[in-house]
């Protein structure tokens, strides 16, 4: 690690980027107001917690500005087990949240068309795509993104990932880390769970090494159960929703699951989860509900649509539709019983072969359908992302058993996680229209 | 030109039926066709169908899913899979995994559902991963046929295909001097989908026989992708005088198995699938992939790549920039043609292969 | 009456393209038309035509485009070698040709010495061709030649994101209905179908001078706006539409 780049990270981030970012947080928690365009009039105003979000997030990637030569730096999958990384002092980037981000701020296509002028095909994940056009262009709105000393990637949501990756490394030349998950079409064999414990023991070499230190097993648990923590606040948050009115909407869960995913293993996620789940008992003690004429509740399919939570939001508000539950923000709450912080290689075996995205079609309506009956909803939203097919596919029979076995609405809506050139908005307009109907 | 009669796939399921076989529906890309030997049964590979009405497959999968996969559920949905006893669904890629799971999940067909993980990268663990998934797919099928092989017969089993692998070797090695055209040589090889081993190894040998000293004096093109469909593209190819000279191809060349050294039928096996060639679906390096197509180049004499790319198959689009890059730097040049197996190529798609190969002959007119 | 060496047919989607050359490729005559269903009796009846004004006996005919297949000639040679010579021989020099046509988009790399070094056109679907625009300047009842001149004096433009040529002419009048300007409205569109070919030119790796050629070629937003996205100049030639069939005239002459 240089004295050259320690000096810039310490005066730049820590010294200067991270207080003034602090301060910042502090003076908007003071003085919290939603801001100027929020529909005060159909939604609830947002969750004062959120600051923090912002606060996590963006110091996050400010680190990242100054943080090779500092701290080894790892891109991983959104799925990836990273406990180990984390345990190492890794500094860990994900490409997928930064694709979201791109998506969020409407430059994901902009970023996109530079991996599609060097030939990748439009037909591509667009995470994918925004990834490898910001790898080409150094273009991202995070001002720089760091490079990475290693790539773990984790098949357990896509194949896709496997591809990506492998163009990373050629991009990189840095070492790539597989740990592939056997999909799991019922239950999880003993041969899968041994097979990805093999992995990951082989992984922490590879770590080690590029890290320059070896791991510590007592470390690790610490991680292991931070880790645990806080996806199980995460999950506490979502069930609240279980209320009504639902005092958080999936579009908000969409914004604040951020830490979930990106900083999952730090004490302060675990602080900031504790205290966003205080606001939201708040919000029920009191009555509030995220859309304030909650007529109809549903639940969301898949990953969000990036460019469009807002429009989406104030669309489905304005008709009284809370979307109060989603298999997407699930996923990262929905295994932390599994994480066994005694035996932390082999519950990370077990817990990260079962995700959701990894497991059968049936298993999906299974959780929709308990989802349906626990939350009290009235319809689903599926959305059909071209972008990601292990999450789309199977979803057009679970439509039709949501609508004839449960008999509620569901609508599948095709469009794309953030390639905005595959949403249309009077055709979701209309569709969504017809969908409110359906309900009423 | 040659005269071959080739059976048919309902001439050899027929054939199979009646002598008491067991048909397995098999979907791409690799499986051990000596395992479903042992027990009697005669896999059928399912590519597609080219050709296929898909419409009843909108039902169950969205538009952005590939037409192999489209075809293989429209197939089966209008009961062109009927006569199968087991459907065998390997784990290629997200679209298959899906049609694997929609299957168990939803359409629950009759018949016996097998499905087979396989591992990515060539190491230690991979084929004592795959050996016991292999296991367990064996037991799966001792249970349905009440049957079960010994080791003997899997060894015989095996060692059989590890020499058909040897003789489609040899195949491709007499390319040039077998007076065939493209499409009558990928007709005679992807016969290995559904033949019965001691026939297509006849077949094989009937027209090996044909081979001459003289060479084919044309532009050898070598065609990467899933499977050369619609076959119309090796017409444009031989039309333009091309021919098409050795492939990097899923159904084809990437099931080439070498032969495998443990003594164990199952590590065999294992061994065989996870060696293979570099794959794509694998996740092989760019490296890895990039050095076999410029070896099938060198030993080929040809003259250029044409990528042949199944609309949606994602894990192909991955590849070509960096392989483009790679073999442009070595001086091959490339092309990426992207086609849909249930429609007729385009005029367009017609107009650049002819261009493509009118730029490798001006080069070596000028080389 | 001047002896014709070569001649050179571009049966295109949209329009039929014939050059006669003399032995030292010098073009003799040009014939531009609508493209006929039945082009072989087309371009029969002009060559029978020409016959009163040239002598054509010993001519070499070369076909190119759609149509080729249809026509009689001693050589077919595709679109992507005709327009590459073509242009090549027009300007003396290599570099990135472009060829706008009525339903697709080629860009050609060629060297130095003419050779083409590589080639792409456009997938399937029709957007960034000519085709978008006729088809949106027909929707709107505006004419085709207007199109150019409505987005070169807008003063303003409206961003449209579908590639879709289909999803594209949805947006278009969804963004009219919310009131927003016809002008800025159709510079937009000139954008979207620039920006599909300037990614074009970048996916095969621009070596410029930027060459065009194409019906398209004379549409004067579309190169104001390639110039402003490419930072270069294009070339254009007087008459661009005939460099396929100028160059299978020339092609003709090479044994």
């Amino acid at each position: 690690m240089g004295l050259k780049e320690n000096i810039k990270y310490l005066f730049s981030y820590k010294l200067i980027g991270e207080s003034l970012i602090k301060l910042n947080t502090k003076k908007s928690y003071k003085n919290f107001k939603p801001p100027k365009n929020w529909r005060t009039d159909i939604l609830a105003p947002p969750l004062k917690t959120g600051v923090f979000t912002k606060e996590i997030i963006t110091r996050h990637y400010l680190e990242g500005r100054y943080v090779n030569g500092v701290k080894p730096v790892a891109w991983v999958t959104s799925g990836a087990p990273i406990e180990i990384l984390k345990a190492l002092g890794f500094y860990i980037l994900y490409p997928e949240n930064h694709g979201a981000l791109c998506g969020a701020r409407k430059v994901a296509l902009e970023i996109s068309e530079e991996a599609e002028k060097r030939g990748y095909s439009i037909d591509i994940c667009s995470y994918a795509r925004t990834d490898i056009g910001s790898t080409l262009s150094k273009k991202t709105p995070v001002g720089r993104l760091p490079k990475p000393d290693l790539l773990l990637c984790c098949t357990n949501i896509c194949q896709t990932v496997l591809y990506w990756y492998r163009v990373l490394a050629e991009y990189y030349k840095v070492p790539l880390i597989v740990i592939d998950t056997p999909f799991v079409y019922d239950e999880a064999r003993e041969h899968d769970i041994e097979y990805v414990k093999k992995q990951l023991e082989a992984s922490i070499e590879v770590s080690e090494r590029v890290a320059g230190k070896s791991l510590s097993f007592s470390k690790l648990k610490e991680v292991v159960r931070l880790s645990k923590m806080a996806a199980e606040l995460w999950l506490e948050i979502m069930n609240a929703n279980k209320n009504k009115p639902a005092p958080i909407s999936v579009f908000d869960q969409f914004i604040h699951m951020a830490p979930i995913v990106e900083k999952r293993g730090d004490s302060e996620t675990v602080d900031f989860y504790s205290k966003m789940l205080d606001e939201i008992n708040d919000r029920i003690k009191n009555g509030i509900g995220a859309v304030k004429n909650e007529r109809k509740r549903v639940l969301w399919d898949n990953l969000p649509i990036w460019y469009k939570l807002k429009f989406l939001s104030e669309f489905l508000a304005e008709n009284g539709v809370s979307v109060v539950a989603s298999t997407y923000t699930n996923a990262w709450g929905e295994l932390a019983p599994m994480m066994d912080i005694e035996r932390p290689i082999e519950s990370m075996a077990r817990t990260y072969i079962y995700p959701i995205l990894n497991r059968g079609t049936g298993h999906k309506l299974k959780t929709m359908e308990t989802m349906v009956k626990e939350f009290e909803l009235d319809g689903a939203i599926l959305h059909s992302d071209r972008s990601c097919k292990p999450y789309s596919v199977g979803q057009m029979d679970q439509r039709i058993k949501l609508l004839n076995e449960l008999g509620v609405a569901a609508l599948l809506l095709e469009a794309d996680h953030s390639d905005p050139r595959a949403f249309a908005d009077e055709q979701v307009i209309s569709r969504l229209k017809a969908f409110v109907e359906m309900m009423d | 030109m040659l005269h071959i009669k080739i059976p048919t796939r309902r001439e050899v399921i027929e054939k199979a039926k009646a002598e008491g076989k067991k048909i397995a529906a098999v979907y791409p890309i690799h499986y051990p066709r000596e395992l479903f030997r042992a027990f009697n049964i005669q896999p059928i590979e399912v590519w597609g169908p080219p050709k296929t009405d898909t419409k009843k497959a909108n039902a169950h999968l969205q538009s952005y899913i590939c037409s192999v996969v489209q075809s293989g559920l429209a197939f089966y949905l209008e009961g062109g899979i009927n006569v199968a006893d087991i459907i065998v669904v390997p784990h290629s890629c997200d679209s298959l995994q899906g049609l694997g799971s929609i299957y168990k999940d939803f359409i629950k067909p009759k018949q016996e559902l097998i499905t087979i993980y396989l591992p990515r990268e060539k190491n230690r663990e991979n084929v004592e991963f795959l050996s016991k998934e292999l296991k367990r797919i064996y037991k799966q099928l001792a249970e349905f046929t009440h049957f079960e092989p010994d080791r003997e017969k899997l060894l015989e089993e095996i060692k059989k295909e590890e020499e058909i692998d040897v003789l489609v070797a040899k195949f491709y090695k007499s390319r040039e001097n077998l007076p065939l055209s493209s499409r009558e040589f990928y007709t005679i090889l992807r016969a290995r989908e559904y033949l019965p081993v001691e026939l297509f190894k006849n077949i094989l040998n009937y027209a090996l026989l044909h081979s001459s000293s003289g060479k084919l004096k044309k532009t050898g093109i070598v065609i990467s992708g899933l499977l050369p469909e619609p076959m119309e593209i090796l017409d444009v190819i031989d039309e333009m005088d091309g021919f098409v000279a050795l492939d990097d191809m899923a159904c084809c060349m990437r099931r080439v198995y070498g032969e495998g050294s443990a003594d164990d039928p199952f590590e065999r096996m294992a061994e065989r699938i996870v060696n293979s060639t570099p794959d794509p679906t694998k996740g092989s390096s760019v490296d890895e992939r990039a050095d076999f197509l410029k070896s099938l180049i060198d030993i080929s004499g040809a003259k250029g790549v044409v990528f042949y790319n199944v609309k949606f198959c994602e894990p192909e689009y991955f590849y070509h920039p960096l392989l483009k890059d790679k073999l442009n730097e070595s001086g091959i040049k490339s092309i990426v043609i992207e086609t849909d197996i249930n429609e007729p190529i385009s005029q367009q798609t017609i107009t650049r292969i002819k261009a493509f190969i009118e730029m490798l002959k001006e080069e070596s007119r000028w080389a | 009456m001047e002896t014709v060496k070569s001649i050179g047919i571009d049966a295109g989607s949209t329009t039929l393209k014939i050059v006669g050359v003399n032995e030292e490729g010098k073009i003799l005559f040009t014939i531009v038309e609508d493209a006929d269903p039945k082009v072989e009796e087309q371009t029969e009846s002009i060559l029978n035509k020409l016959k009163e004004n040239y002598d054509i006996e010993s001519s070499k005919i070369v076909a190119t485009g759609y149509g080729s297949n249809l026509i009689k000639a001693d050589k077919k040679i595709t679109e992507i070698t005709c327009h590459a010579k073509g242009i090549y021989e027009h300007f003396k020099s290599g570099g990135t040709a472009v060829d706008i046509g009525g339903q697709d988009n080629k860009v050609i790399l060629i060297s130095k010495g003419g050779k083409v070094i590589d080639f792409i056109m456009n997938d399937k679907c029709a957007s960034g061709t000519g085709r978008f625009l006729e088809n949106t300047a027909w929707r709107l009842k505006i004419p085709t030649e207007k199109m150019a001149e409505l987005a070169l004096n807008s003063d303003g433009e409206v961003k449209i994101s579908s590639t879709c040529a289909v999803f594209a002419e949805s947006e278009v009048i969804s963004h009219l209905s919310r009131g927003e300007k016809l002008e800025h409205v159709i510079k937009g569109l000139h954008r979207a179908m620039v920006k599909r070919i300037t990614s074009m030119i970048y996916a095969i790796g621009f070596n410029p001078p930027l060459m065009l050629s194409g019906g398209v070629a004379k549409n004067k937003a579309v190169v104001k706006m390639l110039e402003e996205e490419l930072g270069e100049k294009p070339l254009i030639p007087e008459n661009p539409q005939i460099m396929g069939a100028f160059g299978a005239a020339l092609l003709g002459l090479s044994k």
